[in-house]
């Protein structure tokens, strides 16, 4: 496995990522939020109107370069293929109630590693919701549970996504007046743009070359054990977060004052639980979407579309947790991410006769 | 993707949208034109956010006169009848705490402190006019040691178990992170 380069971008992507995870913390994101697919889609959701939480709103640039990044980095490795049409309404739902699952959280998987590998014990809830989640997902898949046939290719949707993430890149240039910025709350604390965007880019470009996924990794951990490449890319991914957290001074060991953090343990289990699941029937975390929808993947582009609309929502229907807890309207979305799934999976499953 | 006439004028068109966007944005973008709406929506905040600190300067402007004079008592009962009415306003919350801090009552001051807090996060802003972060921080880090040995000390006891709650709910607030 040395030998192999495949197993080298995986662990070199696993280290990029927990380093700029921590060193973008530093420069100026949240505290633990480093990169947090969910939270940029919440502030991104916020930026463009769709909600009205005023501390909760700026147009991520990490967001664009994952995007972004991926689309150059599929083009330059011929890697670029426009393909879709697989299950397009029950992946928008998916995308909806991965950000649910993650608000109730507070966090997708990679904030998940990051905010435990910073000390946050209450992270843990997260951790063993989203192992038992992917074991779901998993075993989901064995059962014959399939979203749709496989994706059609040579249609130009795939283009969509990049092309809209380019807007999004010119609007944070230009700042048009219908964009709006937080002056407060945690969207107003945000690294220096260029440094921001030009990681974003770098990530996205050697996730798309790696496929590095966080619950693929877990995935791929259940079904060839140390085998897979992935399971070392988590592996390098957590150590070096760790060992940045440590070295700039942000390792907090303990459950009480950690950032961005709830003691509703049974709601982050939940809550990360139906993230994993999910994510293994649509092929990849809340990142891998991302990057997906940047190489042509039209059908990963609609869940991303469904994650706008998830972060929206979590923000004007009050889903999202606090450091108060997870209030009911989270709870009962989340209990209704699980009755989508397990209603879905129902319906979907291939039988054998 | 030339390959007959309609090919080509769906191009042309193509090109001519392009062109027809772009000559908008650079002619029609004048002086202030494509920010106009948004300076008119950053001012339309802000308005509204200076009105209110505006308006709680006046609404809480006689509780702060009894706090000045001494007479926090009549302070208190004339907070209680503004958070009757303004049920949804932090600020009677948070001053109320400040008095009753003053008085030396932690655990109630605590409580008022949560609840203005869980209303409205601005006061946990270092940069909001309104903010009372280095109050609170203070507030916390004298408590926590002396509520923390009190919940330890007796487990049955409710109160010193929902005052520790509070510091480490206030804990958690001042650490930040996306909420």
């Amino acid at each position: 496995m040395l030998r192999d380069k495949h197993f080298w971008i995986v662990v070199g992507t696993g280290l990029l990522l927990g380093g700029c995870g921590v060193l973008l913390a530093v420069l100026g994101n949240p505290q633990n939020s480093g990169i947090c697919v969910s939270c940029f889609i919440e502030n991104s959701a916020g930026a463009l109107g769709f909600h009205d939480n005023q501390r909760m709103q700026y147009l991520r640039p990490e967001l664009i370069g994952f995007v972004l990044g991926s689309a150059a980095s599929a083009g330059l490795f011929g890697e670029f293929r426009s393909r879709g049409g697989s299950a397009p309404l029950p992946r928008l739902f998916a995308g909806i109630f991965l950000i649910v699952g993650c608000s109730v959280f507070i966090g997708c998987p990679i904030k998940l590693f990051l905010r435990l590998t910073a000390g946050d014990l209450t992270a843990v809830a997260g951790v063993a919701g989203l192992v038992a989640g992917v074991w779901a997902g998993v075993r989901s898949l064995a059962s014959g549970v399939e979203l749709g046939p496989k994706p059609i290719t040579g249609r130009g949707g795939g283009y969509l996504m990049p092309a809209f993430f380019l807007l999004l890149l010119a609007f944070l240039f230009v700042r048009p007046g219908f964009i709006i910025f937080s002056s407060q709350g945690s969207a107003a604390q945000h690294a220096p743009l260029l440094i921001a965007l030009g990681a974003g880019i770098v990530l996205g470009a050697c996730a798309q070359r790696s496929r590095f996924c966080i619950t693929g990794s877990i995935r791929d951990t259940f079904l060839m054990g140390l085998r897979t490449p992935a399971v070392w890319g988590l592996a390098a991914f957590v150590l070096t977060a760790g060992a940045a957290s440590g070295a700039a001074g942000r390792f907090n060991l303990g459950l009480y004052g950690q950032p961005g953090a709830h003691l509703d343990f049974l709601w982050s289990f939940l809550g990360m639980g139906l993230v994993g699941w999910l994510s293994v029937l649509i092929g990849g975390c809340p990142f891998r979407q991302l990057i997906k929808a940047g190489e042509g993947d039209a059908d990963a582009g609609l869940v991303v579309v469904g994650m706008f609309i998830g972060g929206a929502l979590a923000q004007s229907w009050g889903l999202a947790a606090t450091a108060a807890g997870v209030p009911l309207a989270g709870k009962v979305a989340v209990l209704a991410g699980f009755l989508f799934l397990l209603a879905g999976s129902l319906l979907a499953r291939e039988r054998s006769a | 993707m030339f390959s007959d006439a309609y090919d080509k004028l769906l191009w042309l068109l193509l090109a001519l949208a392009v062109a027809a966007i772009v000559l908008l944005l650079v002619v029609g973008g004048g002086p202030g034109g494509g920010k106009q709406a948004g300076l008119g929506k950053a001012v339309e905040r802000e308005m509204a956010y200076r009105a209110r600190v505006e308006l709680i300067g006046k609404l809480y402007g006689p509780v702060e006169t009894l706090r000045r004079s001494g007479n926090n008592s009549a302070a208190l009962l004339k907070l209680d009848e503004l958070i009757r009415k303004y049920p949804g306003e932090a600020h009677g919350y948070i001053l109320q705490g400040e008095i009753l801090r003053e008085m030396g009552t932690a655990d109630e001051a605590l409580a008022s402190f949560v609840q203005g807090v869980k209303l409205n996060g601005d006061y946990l802003d270092a940069n909001s006019p309104l903010s009372r972060r280095d109050e609170i921080q203070r507030l916390v880090d004298e408590d926590a040691k002396s509520i923390g040995a009190r919940a330890a000390a007796n487990p049955d006891n409710r109160t010193a178990a929902a005052a520790l709650q509070r510091v480490n709910y206030l804990k958690s607030r001042l650490a930040g992170g996306c909420e």
